[in-house]
């Protein structure tokens, strides 16, 4: 029963960091109708700016994480401004090759910039852990879990609230009728795409605290995002967290009951069944 | 690949120049891992490779049947991708028409491309795959250069029947690729001869992140010890994830990769210590070398020349090359039948280690048990103890 609780635990923890992974695809999917490949690519960089804003410039990370999220704000307005920008009302395939092509890009540059070394992001406290009757809470793993549910939630208030978050939707439900109240899509487009990429640095920061960084992470994290956002939903973020915890306890779980080397069986078969019980989950209705 | 192709074209024309204006030369050609995921190991082989081929033409080449030859390299960047690899094998020898064949780092990437160096009957000699499965197909073109798999916690588990307090109840934990799958496979007839009780038996899937599961339940088992195989960015993770949720056996931990590596321990700081690991070579003045001089040298040289510290990957990988050297000069010829009778029958003393391999193509070298002590590798165990080791080692609350 310990153990059950401590895996539980585990998942749900493990669930909170997905979920933030699978935030920024979701919010770029269903917006833009961009399935951005280079999500983990952006991950992948969220992750190493925060690693030389720690080891460089000596900040905690998780005062610096907010700076990596202004960092790739930055990378992903430009890129949508004056790249996706051009294609992103051509075909689907389109805005797949061209971030293709940006995810090998970006890992590439990594590895020349960055080198392939393995980067860990590891402050004093990381690895320290409290215990609750014999069940382990790790503080960082905790902290990145709490992040993860503060930026969605705010994602969901910044949507609903602002006057910005707003055109965000409007923009995704109806073009036409957006542009005639005024809105400039191009611009709303950039500010939702730099949010998707300031939320995966974020989830790339985290992860290099509770895990680590190599240029050749991105693929592997591309993947679950995709499957993240697909379980959640595109309509809301919080729903995006919800997938995120589903696949962190279902993983958890696997690995215990049945074989550790189930869990990509587990990730891939639940967006199996999504996809067949909830077609409409593909569309998206942001 | 450019990277790797440049340097050794100006160092054979710059050597061309002063030599005679026709020159024979035998070119090795290898696929291996300069991007991609395995690309932190992958590199050991282009680098190591580059700098052997370097060190033989300086001291004149390879004399074939009286005349001097000077070594060729062309390396191509396989992306860490398996298949792509294998297509790249099949390159070397259909297009490029390379005269003999090193090989890639991991398990999973010489058993595939070894397959094309049988197929078209041109030996390779890689010192990068270790998994028994590879020597088991009865391959005659095949050479390894790193001991089997099965055997690499040999003289861990037997250093543990001398340690005291003595351990009793192992996990072992261990990936799902070629190597891993051969090394919990000796493991486990290891773990029984020696009489140890096995309380966890995990294998995980390649490349997972995750170890959260396996952990909590191999703290619920309390074992002594930890014996684990992996590739070093899944182990990074599992020591990482061990400390935040306070997993720790109660007497040892030891891992088949990253301990000797400097990678590894700047990861991972202080919570390196304690763990154990094992190498077949340690950069050693006792090693002689024709080319090098030792392996000290060699080692100082390979940190100069790449701005990192060479290990066993390096090392083997050089042996490679000059295995082929060896071998060629025996034969007196560089047609790859006869080359191949001469690797067969090599034996001699590199800055690796003793070069002979068995019927099987593999080669046989002891595993020296180390320990991270305060951030540096210390030799601890091979036939007896050469060290004193830190044992047993403490929680995470007392470090």
């Amino acid at each position: 029963m310990l153990l059950f609780g401590q895996i539980l635990v585990n998942g749900i923890l493990l669930g909170g960091l997905y979920g933030l992974m699978g935030l920024g695809m979701g919010l770029v999917w269903g917006v833009l109708k961009i399935v951005n490949l280079a999500h983990g690519a952006l991950i992948m960089l969220g992750g190493y700016a925060l690693y030389y804003l720690y080891t460089g410039a000596h900040i905690d990370p998780f005062l610096a994480l907010p700076v990596a999220m202004i960092l790739l704000f930055a990378l992903g307005y430009v890129l949508q401004m004056f790249l996706l920008n051009l294609i992103v009302r051509s075909a689907q395939l389109n805005t797949l090759l061209i971030t293709f092509g940006l995810d090998v890009v970006f890992v590439y540059m990594a590895q020349l910039l960055f080198s392939a070394d393995f980067r860990t992001i590891n402050p004093p406290y990381a690895g320290s852990n409290v215990n609750f009757f014999g069940v382990v809470v790790p503080y960082v793993q905790l902290a990145s879990f709490i992040v993860a549910v503060v930026l969605a939630s705010l994602l969901f208030l910044a949507l609903d609230k602002t006057r910005t978050g707003r055109a965000i939707r409007a923009t995704a439900q109806n073009l036409v009728a957006a542009r005639l109240y005024g809105v400039n899509p191009k611009r709303i487009y950039a500010i939702t795409f730099g949010t998707g990429a300031a939320l995966a640095g974020a989830a790339g920061g985290l992860y290099g605290i509770v895990s680590q960084i190599t240029p050749y992470i991105g693929v592997t994290l591309t993947a679950k995002s995709f499957v993240i956002a697909i379980l959640g939903g595109l309509d809301k973020p919080i729903g995006v967290v919800f997938g995120g915890l589903i696949l962190g306890i279902a993983e958890a779980m696997a690995s215990l009951y049945l074989d550790p080397t189930y869990t990509d069986i587990i990730s891939f078969g639940l967006l199996v069944v999504v996809l067949v019980a909830r077609p409409a989950q593909l569309v998206g209705r942001a | 690949m450019r990277r790797m192709i440049i340097p050794v074209l100006a160092a054979a024309i710059a050597l061309a120049g002063s030599a005679s204006a026709q020159e024979r030369q035998i070119t090795l050609g290898a696929a291996v891992q300069l991007t991609g995921r395995q690309a932190n190991t992958g590199r050991y082989y282009g680098d190591a490779y580059l700098m052997a081929v370097d060190h033989i033409n300086q001291k004149g080449g390879v004399t074939v049947g009286g005349t001097k030859y000077k070594l060729a390299l062309r390396v191509l960047d396989s992306q860490s991708d398996v298949n792509l690899g294998v297509r790249q094998y099949v390159q070397l020898l259909t297009q490029d028409k390379v005269n003999f064949l090193l090989g890639p780092f991991s398990s999973n990437d010489a058993l595939d491309d070894s397959s094309v160096a049988e197929k078209y009957q041109v030996p390779m000699v890689q010192g990068g795959g270790a998994s028994t499965q590879i020597f088991s197909r009865g391959y005659k073109y095949v050479f390894g250069t790193l001991p089997p798999a099965d055997d690499y916690f040999a003289s861990t588990i037997k250093m543990m029947g001398q340690l005291d307090p003595k351990p009793k109840a192992v996990a072992l934990i261990a990936a799902d690729d070629s190597f891993d799958v051969s090394v919990a496979n000796g493991t486990r007839k290891l773990l029984k001869e020696a009489g140890l009780e096995l309380v966890v038996d995990k294998q995980f899937r390649e490349n997972n992140a995750e170890f959260s599961s396996i952990l909590s339940l191999t703290k619920s088992k309390n074992p002594d010890v930890i014996l684990w195989a992996g590739h070093e960015g899944e182990a990074l993770n599992f020591i990482r994830q061990a400390k935040s949720l306070d997993v720790s056996p109660k007497m040892l931990w030891s891992f088949t990769v990253g301990v000797p590596t400097a990678d590894f321990r700047k990861a991972l700081g202080a919570d390196a210590n304690y763990t154990f690991g094992m190498t077949p070579w340690l950069p050693d003045k006792s090693l002689k070398d024709d080319w090098f001089g030792d392996a000290d040298a060699f080692a100082k040289e390979y940190q100069q020349r790449f701005k990192y510290a060479p290990d066993y990957h390096a090392a083997s990988a050089v042996a490679c090359v000059e295995t082929f050297a060896k071998a060629i000069t025996a034969a007196g010829t560089i047609d790859p039948k006869k080359v191949r009778d001469e690797l067969a029958k090599v034996d001699f003393q590199s800055l690796y280690g003793h070069i002979k391999f068995q019927p099987n193509g593999q080669i046989s070298l002891a595993q020296t048990v180390i320990q991270i002590q305060e951030g540096k590798v210390v030799p601890v165990f091979s036939e007896s103890f050469l060290g004193k080791p830190l044992y047993p080692m403490a929680g995470w609350a007392k470090r």
